[in-house]
């Protein structure tokens, strides 16, 4: 009898829990996001709207060559970054699965670069990579060797905005990639060194099946927030030399702040998300289940 | 077998010193930088008093000059990374509390939660110019209240997918228990979760704290003088006859130093929180 009664007790305010979250969101996500389409829509002057304009803006912004520009240099960031920083975490952390002494001071070590704010760490490269006295040039010098035109050359600029960003993610995928390694059961890998399986194999035919959720969860957030990057190229080479570092977020900051064109930042700004939703798309398909 | 052993524990401490001298020397070179006179800058010398002689005149000079400027940046850092934790932490916990403990029917938890990580996942781009001009309507620009508002916005996924699990680890029997007592859904929150799962609150709370620090692209966009915060100032430092790389190295070591310390107190969840619980360090 009781307990019928209890139930709707501990029923009671659920709406209340998560209905600040959600408003919250509601008003600070989604209103600006359909604020961001309405405006993609429509002419502007002065930072006022004018009028609709249809795909107007979205034309004008994929028949421009700056766009398309962006679009290389953000595809090939994030390719690139994506790839070195989960490539060399996975090899680090395969390096680091065992019991050894440091491994915990290793770790600390690791966490600091995920910390350090990404302009602070532009302008920490910028100094590192400069190219006439900077340390790097002055040791490639003293080697004999010639100097690299790290900022002031298109492909290399690009070199050296990737460089500080492996600099800062690596660790990430090293430190979430140990973490599922060190999760996977021991009894597993001695019976495959039992059955004197080479280090390949076992790599391929156990190692890998075992962490590849969460290998697949670490590229995906590496995809998604290399999509974003602005501030690490505006400190470090100021999108430059020429646009050769100018991510599609540096668009939309130089078309809607600097230039003041609404209309084209919002469509660039909605083509960069409708790309970021594709990948999270594949991502909550396929992982979602890991926050269940 | 042990000859093999011993060429692989080679290789290890290689990789070690390698990957540690790599790690380190982008904050080595700064601080260095920044006790270098500007002669000594642009020379390859790597250890003070050996090869070069330390000055402190950069760092005296640096805070005599701008010290008011720094000062407000540190502070408007601080405001802002606090009370955007604050806020994010606050409403956080609550749908965090909500997701783990009750079954939502008409969308279910799971749904929701999906919604809620997507969030994150959102280019700050798609927002910033709508946020820009309401903003300028509502008289938040160069305020730090909104710059709050904006990381709360960002802290908020965050929090609750951290909570959230925070809270589902917790045995649920207590709380039913209190329940049967006679205490509201609220208290049983604020009395016993709360405090229960408070190292994975303020674990989740340093973290959001170090992302709102860290924060430029609306900072920079939203604030000119008198809320400027630390990234925006390290990033201002430019226009002053070229780059003076000595007192850059000050300013950017003081923006550097709170987030990653405070960071190293929360190592132990810095792998689940990173992956937004996806899994567990």
């Amino acid at each position: 009898m009781n307990r019928k009664k209890r139930v709707p007790l501990k029923e009671q305010g659920k709406h209340f829990f998560i209905f600040p979250a959600i408003i919250w969101l509601l008003v600070f996500t989604i209103f600006p996001l359909l604020y961001t389409l309405y405006l993609s829509f429509h002419g502007s002057r002065f930072l006022r709207v004018t009028k609709f304009v249809g795909l107007e803006n979205y034309i004008y912004v994929l028949s421009d060559y700056r766009f398309w520009n962006a679009f290389r240099v953000t595809i090939t960031f994030v390719v690139l970054s994506v790839l070195l920083t989960v490539g060399l975490g996975l090899l680090l952390a395969l390096l680091f699965n065992r019991q050894m002494k440091g491994v915990q001071f290793f770790r600390t070590i690791c966490t600091t670069p995920l910390f350090t704010a990404p302009v602070a760490l532009g302008y920490m490269f910028m100094i590192i990579l400069y190219e006439e006295g900077g340390p790097v040039n002055n040791f490639l010098h003293a080697l004999g060797a010639n100097a690299i035109p790290w900022l002031s050359h298109p492909r290399w600029a690009l070199v050296s905005v990737l460089i500080a960003d492996v600099w800062q993610w690596t660790p990430f995928a090293f430190l979430v990639l140990l973490a599922a390694l060190q999760a996977a059961p021991r009894d597993l890998y001695e019976a495959a060194s039992l059955d004197s399986a080479s280090g390949w194999e076992i790599f391929r035919h156990i190692t890998l099946p075992l962490i590849s959720p969460t290998l697949g969860t670490v590229i995906i957030l590496r995809t998604v927030e290399a999509f974003k990057v602005f501030d690490l190229p505006f400190a470090l080479t100021n999108g430059g030399p020429g646009l050769a570092t100018r991510t599609l977020t540096f668009n939309v900051y130089t078309s809607g702040l600097r230039d003041q064109n609404l209309g084209v930042a919002t469509a660039t700004a909605v083509i960069l998300l409708l790309m970021v939703l594709a990948v999270s798309q594949i991502f909550f398909r396929r992982y979602g289940s890991n926050y269940d | 077998m042990r000859k093999k052993r011993r060429w692989t524990n080679i290789i290890l401490w290689i990789a070690v010193i390698v990957a540690v001298v790599w790690m380190l020397f982008p904050f080595y070179w700064a601080v260095i930088t920044s006790i270098k006179k500007p002669a000594d800058v642009f020379r390859l010398s790597f250890i003070p008093f050996v090869q070069f002689e330390p000055t402190s005149e950069n760092w005296r000079s640096e805070l005599q000059m701008r010290g008011q400027e720094i000062k407000r940046g540190l502070k408007n850092s601080l405001i802002i990374g606090v009370c955007s934790a604050l806020v994010a932490l606050f409403i956080g916990a609550l749908a965090g509390y909500g997701l783990a403990r009750y079954k939502y029917h008409r969308v279910k938890n799971r749904d929701i939660t999906m919604w809620i990580l997507s969030q994150r996942f959102l280019p700050p781009a798609a927002v910033v110019i709508p946020f820009f001009l309401i903003f300028k309507t509502l008289g938040l620009i160069d305020s730090v209240v909104g710059l709050v508002l904006i990381n709360a916005t960002f802290g908020i996924p965050f929090a609750v997918l951290v909570t959230r699990d925070a809270f589902r680890d917790l045995p649920e029997e207590i709380e039913e228990s209190a329940l049967v007592d006679g205490c509201s859904r609220f208290q049983v929150f604020s009395r016993i979760a709360l405090p229960l799962a408070a190292p994975a609150l303020v674990a989740a709370g340093i973290i959001c704290f170090a992302f709102a620090w860290n924060e430029f692209l609306f900072a920079f966009i939203m604030s000119y003088s008198k809320a400027v915060p630390m990234t925006v100032l390290i990033a201002g430092t430019q226009d002053t006859q070229g780059i003076q790389f000595w007192y850059v190295a000050t300013r950017m070591l003081m923006a550097v130093v709170p987030p990653t310390i405070l960071a190293l107190t929360v190592q132990r969840y810095i792998v689940q929180g990173l992956t937004f619980g996806a899994v567990k360090g």
